[in-house]
């Protein structure tokens, strides 16, 4: 009984002696390694991501992983699992194997702001891919697409093939979680298009998706039976469109391009899907993330920022909007047509 | 008819195994003994920066488990605590930030664990007095106080909270300072009080206690009060860490949380449970996390050999009843 009361306490004790062994340094410990001089070893390079649940993650990963092995870089991974305190422990456990720079996907603006702290207090270079943080005086580099105006061109060459058919057009538009940069972007992408074409567009619906394909399906369906003549959709995520061709194949709206009751349809990200779509003619348009240009970009960042170059807090990329004019020239460029091979 | 004979081997055999299964310190000894292997090839693991960054992670997490062991102690579960964690996260950084007027930390704080002992009140309340499964009850909180966390801030987070407020999750002294406090003082009202031996009581047989004079209601409803207190005490620290009110906060560990507590020894079926168990089997889980990050693996692996390793442990767990109480 002594025994079993002790032991608690005796664990508390040797906690709180590892505790107060650690905490005297203001660094972490002087155990960690200080990022190497350039071309002294093989650099490793920690790569958390939020999640992997989407193809784009998945695209994003993988362009990442072939460019440090392009450039002979170890990648240590580490996913989250949509976790953010979970994160913070990951890019701690990078900081503790002394990794040579982190390229971090965050789950959203905020919560990244501590992890950036410590990979500054570690000096280790820290990049965002995707996701860029809220204004900090904690250092990193953002590599993102130009959600904003990448959407305007995707939605404005949406509105020309809707002046084409001279009728005045109702919109939906599916957004993304509110809470993430991205999905922002991309609606106040959507509005700057729509913006002095009302006599072209009447938008009467905005579908909180919160990235999430049920939330996604159940707005779709609703606003199709509020408004059964809606024919003009726009997707902050091409991710959701399983969701919304469910939801229009069950009003019996889903029509190929030409043929009456065609939807005017158009997306973002440019994944598998999207790129099939576009194939069998459903889909008029969709915004494509270069995520080999953001792929190669973070990790150029990153080398800069160890050999100590300036380099800019946000490196935009500008993407492309791929339609049924350009399929066969921008396909190659298409992260989700690759995909398809 | 008379029995067949035992032999010698086959008893020695046994009782070394019920000893295996019945030890107070096998999960400590195999988290031990896991270090120990895994140390030699795992860069970085036996650092203090690691074992530090491993604390930090592992206090909420304890914290959590510290009230999932009450409540199933008494037989219950509880699925709300990651809701929980959730909505006092935002409502306490909702105070505290200009959204709120700017509320000083310690009165944040105190109406975070108020809500939280509060929400836990709410489950306990409707288990016992409309005897409704704890599953169901949970589960259904769960899912209204997540969407309800979500409506509250429209899927924002809320940022800019109080340094004093920060200290209590980033300054690991003040954390682990906390925590020790929760689990001694849980770990003496279990060991030490009528409220403890009741508990227990009520989850070995709640029939039985009841006839015996022991307020089982009373006892549940406790059981979840402390388990919402617990989760709020979490999310405090949660929220410094990540200098974030979160309406998501917390949503993925609940697994994490459920199985520490099992793989600590604390049974499913109720009746069987000790705070120094949860803290070996939340031990356990952050070394193996741990571990397997510092390998590199993907986390499709590390998820699947945490799943492994809690299925392992339920099945110990039925094996250990069948062996203490004789439980088919």
């Amino acid at each position: 009984m002594k025994r079993i009361t002790s032991f608690p306490l005796t664990f508390v004790a040797l906690f709180g002696a590892l505790l107060c062994g650690g905490c005297g340094k203001s660094d972490p410990d002087g155990n960690t390694s200080p990022p190497s001089a350039p071309g002294a070893k093989k650099l490793n390079i920690g790569v958390a991501f939020e999640t992997l649940q989407t193809e784009y993650w998945v695209a994003g990963f993988e362009a990442i992983k072939a460019e440090l092995k392009k450039r002979d870089i170890t990648m240590l991974e580490a996913v989250a699992d949509q976790d953010a305190s979970r994160q913070l422990q990951q890019v701690k456990t990078f900081i503790t194997r002394g990794v040579d720079g982190i390229i971090l996907v965050p789950k959203d603006a905020k919560t990244c702001i501590p992890m950036i702290r410590a990979a500054n207090e570690a000096r280790i270079p820290i990049v965002l891919f995707n996701r860029p943080a809220d204004k900090t005086d904690a250092v990193s580099t953002a590599v993102v697409a130009d959600n904003r105006t990448l959407t305007r061109d995707t939605v404005a060459y949406m509105i020309e093939q809707a002046k084409k058919t001279g009728t005045k057009h109702k919109a939906m538009v599916v957004l993304g979680d509110l809470g993430d940069i991205n999905a922002i972007g991309r609606r106040d992408g959507f509005e700057d298009a729509v913006k002095g074409n009302e006599s072209v567009i009447q938008v009467v619906s905005r579908v909180p998706s919160e990235w999430n394909q049920e939330k996604a399906q159940a707005g779709v369906a609703n606003a199709l039976q509020a408004n059964p003549d809606i024919s003009f959709i726009f997707t902050s995520s091409d991710f959701l469109f399983p969701s919304i061709t469910s939801a229009l194949k069950a009003a019996g709206r889903y029509k190929k391009i030409g043929e009456p009751g065609h939807v005017i349809l158009g997306g973002f990200d440019g994944d598998a899907t999207a790129y099939q779509m576009l194939k069998d003619g459903y889909l008029d348009a969709t915004g494509v993330q270069d995520v080999y240009f953001e792929a190669q970009q973070s990790v150029q960042a990153l080398l800069d920022r160890r050999e100590g170059k300036t380099v800019g807090e946000l490196i935009l990329d500008p993407g492309f909007v791929i339609h049924q004019g350009n399929l066969n020239e921008m396909a190659p460029r298409m992260w989700g047509a690759n995909i398809k091979k | 008819m008379a029995a067949t004979p035992v032999t010698n081997l086959e008893s020695r055999t046994t009782t070394r195994l019920r000893s295996l299964c019945l030890s107070e310190y096998l999960v400590l000894a195999l988290t031990v003994l896991m270090f120990a292997a895994l140390a030699p090839f795992t860069p970085g693991l036996g650092t203090s920066a690691n074992l530090l960054n491993a604390l930090g992670y592992l206090l909420p997490l304890f914290i959590v488990a510290v009230g999932m062991t009450l409540v199933m102690i008494t037989g219950g579960i509880d699925l709300s605590v990651t809701s929980i964690i959730a909505l006092t996260s935002v409502v306490g950084a909702k105070l505290m930030t200009s959204d709120g007027g700017g509320t000083p930390a310690i009165i944040g704080v105190l109406v975070m664990l108020a809500l939280g002992a509060g929400l836990g009140a709410l489950n306990g309340a409707v288990i016992t007095m409309l005897r409704l499964p704890a599953f169901i009850v949970t589960l259904a909180s769960m899912m209204f106080l997540s969407g309800f966390a979500v409506w509250l801030t429209q899927s924002k987070n809320i940022y800019g909270l109080p340094g004093s407020f920060l200290a209590l999750g980033q300054r690991l002294p003040i954390a682990f300072a906390l925590t020790a406090a929760l689990g001694v003082a849980a770990h003496l009202m279990l060991r030490r009080t009528v409220f403890g031996r009741w508990l227990y009581a009520v989850g070995q047989n709640a029939t039985a206690a009841h006839i015996s004079g022991v307020p089982v209601r009373a006892m549940t409803f406790a059981a979840y009060v402390a388990s919402g207190l617990c989760a709020a005490l979490a999310s405090v620290m949660l929220t410094g860490r990540l200098e974030t009110g979160s309406p998501v906060l917390g949503r993925e560990i609940l697994l994490d949380i459920i199985g520490a507590t099992v793989v600590g020894g604390t049974s499913l079926f109720g009746g069987m449970g000790k705070i120094a168990w949860t803290f070996f089997g939340v031990l356990f889980l952050t070394v193996l996390d741990n571990a397997l990050n510092l390998l590199s693996l993907s986390q499709f692996s590390i998820t699947i050999t945490k799943g492994a390793v809690i299925l392992f442990a339920a099945v110990l767990d039925a094996v250990r009843n069948r062996f203490v109480v004789g439980r088919s």
